[in-house]
């Protein structure tokens, strides 16, 4: 009797522990990412900002108790790469959700079979095309649209540049772009005079660049993000093109410094606050801007924040979708992102709904430009 | 249809980006012609001419010449210490030559990761050596940097010249390329021939950094498309040989421009392959070894 009652008593604390072992088991976060290859900048950074976001959020107890483990698959900024390690995670590692970076090939490529595991994406990049991937999928990019009307309309109501020329790189978010670019022209009074393309890789773009000079073109506005920015300030120096503006995408501050050195105020660049947070006015965005930095810089201080900035946001909407569905079971974590209340993140108001899988629905972007060495608000 | 202005313009800018593809190009034939190897990690010695030259300007303030004349050393001193940890052991140790390609393909992704954890991701850049510019040609604006990498070029395409035909140790390096077992005999140093056909392979493609990175940016990630062309225009030259490699890189250069003003970017390298597959049909051992008829040679 004795014995079965050790015995009944073993298998209860057997039992106990094992279950708190289970209340134990982190939360699995898998993304793959670029931190290599082209995409590498920015890959990289959303790796820093979701760790940052991971540590804030474990000191404060994890996601529902649990704590939050970040398993990241280099794709090398190639699609091909980014299915294996979309595989991996999933058969492997067993994540519980994905939050991949910017390779939006590689996601696109692996989003039907993450669709079938029934697992949330969070994304860096741009929505697929196919309507049921994109019911799992949650953009935290900015609308492509943003980026180009903001730079539209620097031109129309800040200068008298009317001709332009779009420069972009074969990637699908900077196709797209193009594409609004060529479409929006008109209602900003825009004509587009030419379209040229080049690979990130390139070292030199002074022939898209003289074609655009010789179709009249007063202001570039690149499609893409990079060194390339950095080469394509340095060859417009080299053609004497002294009047041309150079209109780049949102991108790490460093490389607008490095091009800023070139082209002073004639670098023009699309920037979220988060990026020029010196300049801000007290408010909401500020707020959010400063609870961000406060974690960012203790860690990164000589780092740019934006990318960052929108994987922390990307996070903070996580731990709300957590809250709501009180499970982190994939289901359940994409009904609960569709009923997150509207959100001021660092990096922009997100702005989920069943119908609407792109969080940033306000245009959040300031044009920026460098003077001493400083990114600040252009005038 | 392309003007002529825009012609001339991609003739001139294509012409300063061959020259870099040249130098490139001779890096590989100088080792090849050592060694028998193909080392695919040239590409990172023009990354790390960049790359030292601008963190010896920006973190210690350094003026450019005496940068330049620390980088080019420290790259070479980088090639020397690639062919003794890692060529030479393997050839000792009887690995085939196509395992020693390889290993200095791993080489070339270990250098560009450990750039990475040193130097960050960000895109890094110095000013053109002399400021100003660009000098306009008529309609043809050509940029002060690419006098520089002319001049630079022309300056080192005499004095590898010189190194091979006038001193002891390029003609003995020679020698080697003609053949290793017999320089042995001679008495020639061979495992000594290979570090040094390391170390100026290296300093070369430092140099080719150095010249180009005022033109475009430095990251840990750059060699492989300078890697890659040199490869070619050595190919196109003729493997091996030095002044076919810098023909062959000019070529490169060119064509590459022309094809961007004819078919667009995106088309660039497949005008440049397309031109090598061309080649290697017609001139299987390059441009400058003379036309092939094979046909003829199998049917006798």
């Amino acid at each position: 009797m004795n014995t079965l009652r050790l015995l009944t008593a073993a298998v209860t604390v057997i039992t106990a522990l094992s279950s708190q072992a289970g209340a134990a088991e982190p939360v699995k976060i898998g993304s793959s990412l670029g931190l290599t290859g082209y995409a590498a900048m920015v890959d990289r950074a959303w790796r820093d900002g979701l760790e940052v976001a991971a540590e804030v959020l474990n000191e404060q107890g994890g996601l529902l108790g649990r704590k939050i483990e970040v398993l990241v698959e280099d794709n090398h900024s190639l699609p091909q790469d980014a299915v294996v390690g979309y595989r991996k995670l999933i058969s492997s590692d067993q994540v519980d959700l994905f939050n991949s970076g910017c390779v939006s090939a590689g996601n696109f490529a692996a989003a039907a079979f993450v669709m079938q595991a029934k697992r949330p994406m969070y994304l860096c990049s741009i929505l697929t095309k196919r309507d049921q991937e994109q019911a799992w999928a949650f953009s935290f990019l900015a609308p492509p649209r943003f980026e180009m009307e903001s730079r539209y309309r620097y031109l129309k109501e800040r200068t008298n540049i009317r001709k332009i020329g779009l420069l972009h790189d074969p990637t699908p978010y900077a196709l797209l772009m193009k594409g609004i670019g060529e479409e929006l022209a008109k209602s900003f009074g825009l004509e587009v005079v030419s379209v040229e393309s080049y690979k990130p890789d390139d070292s030199d773009m002074t022939v898209q660049l003289g074609r655009i000079n010789a179709a009249g073109g007063g202001a570039i506005v690149k499609i893409g993000q990079g060194g390339s920015t950095v080469t394509a300030a340095k060859n417009i120096r080299q053609l004497g093109l002294d009047k041309m503006l150079l209109l780049a995408s949102n991108d790490d501050g460093a490389v607008f410094l490095e091009a800023g050195k070139v082209l002073g105020e004639r670098l023009l660049y699309v920037a979220p606050p988060v990026q020029l947070p010196k300049q801000l006015q007290p408010g909401p965005t500020k707020d959010a801007v400063d609870a961000f930095l406060t974690h960012w810089n203790r860690k990164y201080p000589d780092r740019d924040p934006t990318t960052g900035a929108r994987a922390w946001d990307s996070m903070m909407v996580l731990a709300k979708a957590a809250e709501i569905a009180k499970s982190v079971d994939g289901t359940a974590l994409r009904d609960a992102t569709e009923k997150v209340p509207p959100y001021q993140g660092a990096y922009a108001a997100f702005n989920f709904s069943r119908d609407q899988h792109v969080g940033i629905t306000e245009n959040p972007f300031l044009i920026g430009t460098v003077v001493d060495n400083e990114l600040v608000i252009a005038k | 249809m392309p003007s002529t202005i825009e012609i001339l313009q991609s003739l001139v800018n294509g012409v300063g980006v061959g020259l870099i593809y040249g130098l490139v190009g001779i890096g590989f034939c100088v080792i090849y012609n050592a060694s028998g190897i193909v080392n695919f990690a040239q590409g990172v010695f023009v990354m790390l001419g960049g790359m030292f030259c601008q963190v010896l300007m920006s973190q210690l303030g350094l003026p450019i010449i005496l940068a330049i004349a620390i980088t080019v050393p420290l790259v070479a001193l980088a090639g020397m210490a690639m062919e003794l940890a890692i060529v030479r052991p393997m050839l000792h140790r009887g690995a085939t030559l196509f395992a020693i390609i390889l290993a200095t393909l791993a080489a070339q992704i270990m250098i560009e990761r450990i750039t990475l954890l040193g130097f960050g991701d960000r895109p890094r850049t110095f000013p053109d050596f002399t400021p100003g510019g660009p000098l306009r040609v008529g309609e043809v604006a050509v940029g002060y940097q690419l006098f520089w990498i002319l001049g630079c070029g022309a300056l080192l395409v005499v004095a590898l010249w010189l190194f091979f035909n006038r001193t002891r140790t390029g003609r003995a390096l020679r020698a080697c390329s003609q053949n290793r077992e017999a320089a042995q005999l001679l008495g020639i140093p061979v495992a000594r021939m290979m570090l040094v056909a390391f170390a100026l392979s290296a300093g070369l493609g430092a140099i080719a950094g150095v010249l180009v990175t005022p033109t475009q940016y430095t990251a840990y990630n750059v060699g492989t498309p300078f890697g890659v062309s040199g490869f070619i225009a050595a190919i196109i030259g003729g493997f091996g040989r030095a002044g076919g490699a810098l023909a062959g890189g000019l070529l490169l250069g060119v064509l590459q421009a022309l094809a961007i003003v004819a078919l667009g970017a995106g088309f660039k390298n497949v005008a440049a392959l397309s031109v090598l597959l061309v080649v290697l049909m017609l001139f299987p051992n390059g441009l400058f070894a003379g036309f092939s008829l094979g046909a003829r040679v199998h049917s006798k």
